[in-house]
């Protein structure tokens, strides 16, 4: 039950932390590439190449280690690494904008200050889905329901964003809040030891419901 | 089996059928006699150019016409809009500028003054939406010849990249429903300040009826040493006119703008003028900044009553 809730918590969050950032990056390109549709190609296919290569990096990592504490110190990774936006976007964007003079590559290139938090990110879906696969856990959790929780997270992540925090704090602050968050996150779900609770669900060789319920008996 | 999917074909088809129907109905909810000269799709907006009464205008989005340029076909220097005739009180506060930056062409009706008018000042028109520039083209008779030139860009790209230095700029790159925040900010202002001859100024139309108001004008008196504004009387728009070394000091401009006298082919500018706001009531907002610029829920934010 606990394994389940706290990846059910993970997958929710770190969803909604992607999405969040998403938004986001059009009010960090703006002022330097511009409102164009360009703008927003460049930060949408930023997104997926990176998010299509953090889902081949998921896949294999969970198959080859299978730990959910690995995935966990990715996670923190990302999310540290989403705090120090704020600090490198400035000089960062402005290179871009100074080097290339085309802003549809510019700002494409820019999207770089967020491809390896949005990459780490979204390892979380495929190697959730592994370590159920390699454990052969019959866990409740099937691949479409990872899936999702994960989208339910962004649709929230994306809305909460766009609708509210903008209006409240600058841009910078949401940027850290959703790094502390998910680095608090992790660090928690790194504290819950995790794998051992696995290990144990299997060795009943039952699904967590069943040996829930024994245990409650 | 058949049957099932007869049912199933009216069933889906009556409510289609009554959609389109109601459709129709609301489609032509315009002026009776008015005809639709063009309608379709660019990469920001939908368009439609629609005559009535003499009348051509061009309207963006759908059911809220909320955003137009109108061009009386007879006279097109008459300007229809309050704001695009406010919008020259610009020329009160430098004699003779030579040279104009216009972001945000719309039908072209700005332009057109300069090029029947006002031959001698150069105008550097910025449009982000190609498909806006050629149906002014096609449909306003807007052509970048003369004493104007046209550059299809973001405007704070364009400034960015730019490095021609300008007497006024002015700023109508927006509407009452969207507004491109990253040229609402300081930042963006102080971009365009480095743009500006000496005593040269910044004029932008805005909305004075939303929450976004308040916060445009604190972001302009956090740039600039001097900010007029101009509120209309038929109209919700108020012009921002920013400098920081103007012609006139706010003490003494109603004294000067008494005598001016002037004349813009049909703008009457001293009437214009005459909109001047000494003491506008500004309510406590916060400066706009790249990092922070709720811009566009402001704008959809009625101003209120006051605290």
């Amino acid at each position: 039950m606990m394994v389940n809730l706290s990846l059910a918590m993970l997958l929710f969050l770190f969803g909604a932390i992607i999405m969040g950032l998403e938004i986001l990056s059009s009010n960090l390109m703006a002022p330097y590439f511009g409102g164009s549709v360009y703008v927003w190609g460049s930060i949408i296919s930023s997104f997926m190449i990176h998010m299509s290569l953090g889902y081949a990096l998921g896949g294999y990592l969970a198959k080859r280690n299978g730990t959910i504490a690995v995935l966990l110190r990715f996670l923190l990774a990302g999310s540290l690494l989403i705090i120090l936006i704020p600090s490198i976007h400035n000089p960062l964007c402005s290179f871009m904008s100074e080097r290339i003079d085309d802003m549809r590559y510019a700002s494409l290139a820019a999207m770089l200050i967020l491809s390896f938090p949005v990459l780490i990110l979204a390892m979380i879906c495929p190697y959730i889905v592994g370590i159920f696969s390699v454990f052969r856990l019959n866990s409740g959790m099937s691949a479409g329901l990872v899936l999702l929780v994960s989208t339910f997270g962004s649709f929230i992540g994306t809305n909460l964003t766009a609708f509210y925090l903008i209006d409240l704090y600058p841009v910078s602050t949401i940027i850290r809040i959703l790094g502390v968050v998910g680095s608090a996150a992790s660090l928690l779900s790194i504290g819950l030891n995790l794998d051992r609770r696995l290990k144990g669900m299997t060795s009943v060789g039952q699904s967590w419901i069943r040996t829930d319920r024994v245990r409650r008996l | 089996m058949k049957a099932f999917f007869t049912r199933l074909v009216v069933a889906a088809g009556i409510p289609l059928i009554l959609i389109a129907l109601i459709g129709t109905a609301f489609r032509d909810n315009g002026v009776a006699d008015s005809t639709i000269l063009f309608e379709g799709d660019s990469i920001y907006n939908h368009i439609t150019i629609r005559e009535a009464g003499g009348v051509r205008c061009m309207l963006f989005g759908r059911l809220r016409d909320n955003r137009e340029t109108c061009i009386r076909i007879d006279a097109p220097d008459v300007s229809i809009f309050e704001y695009t005739a406010m919008m020259f009180t610009g020329f009160f506060f430098a004699r003779k500028p030579e040279r104009v930056l216009l972001i945000g062409l719309g039908g072209g009706y700005i332009p057109l003054v300069f090029k029947t008018h006002l031959h001698h000042v150069m105008l550097d028109v910025v449009e982000v939406d190609p498909l806006v520039a050629k149906l002014a083209g096609r449909y306003f008779d807007f052509s970048p010849s003369g004493n104007v030139t046209l550059d299809i860009r973001d405007g704070r790209q364009f400034l960015k990249k730019s490095h021609d230095s300008y007497d006024h700029i002015w700023i109508d790159a927006f509407n009452s429903d969207y507004i491109p925040s990253h040229m609402t900010t300081r930042e963006f202002l102080l971009l365009t300040k480095t743009r500006l001859n000496e005593g040269g100024i910044v004029v932008q139309n805005v909305h004075n009826d939303n929450r976004l108001f308040d916060a445009q004008v604190a972001t302009f008196r956090s740039v600039f040493r001097h900010v007029f504004l101009f509120k209309g009387k038929l109209s919700s728009n108020t012009i921002i006119v920013a400098a920081d070394d103007p012609l006139y000091k706010p003490q003494d401009f109603r004294r000067q703008a008494g005598r001016f006298v002037g004349k813009i082919g049909a703008i009457d500018l001293a009437e214009q003028l005459a909109k001047y706001d000494p003491d506008p009531e500004i309510r406590t907002a916060p400066v706009l900044t790249d990092d922070y610029s709720p811009a566009n829920l402001w704008i959809h934010k009625k101003r209120g009553v006051p605290r």
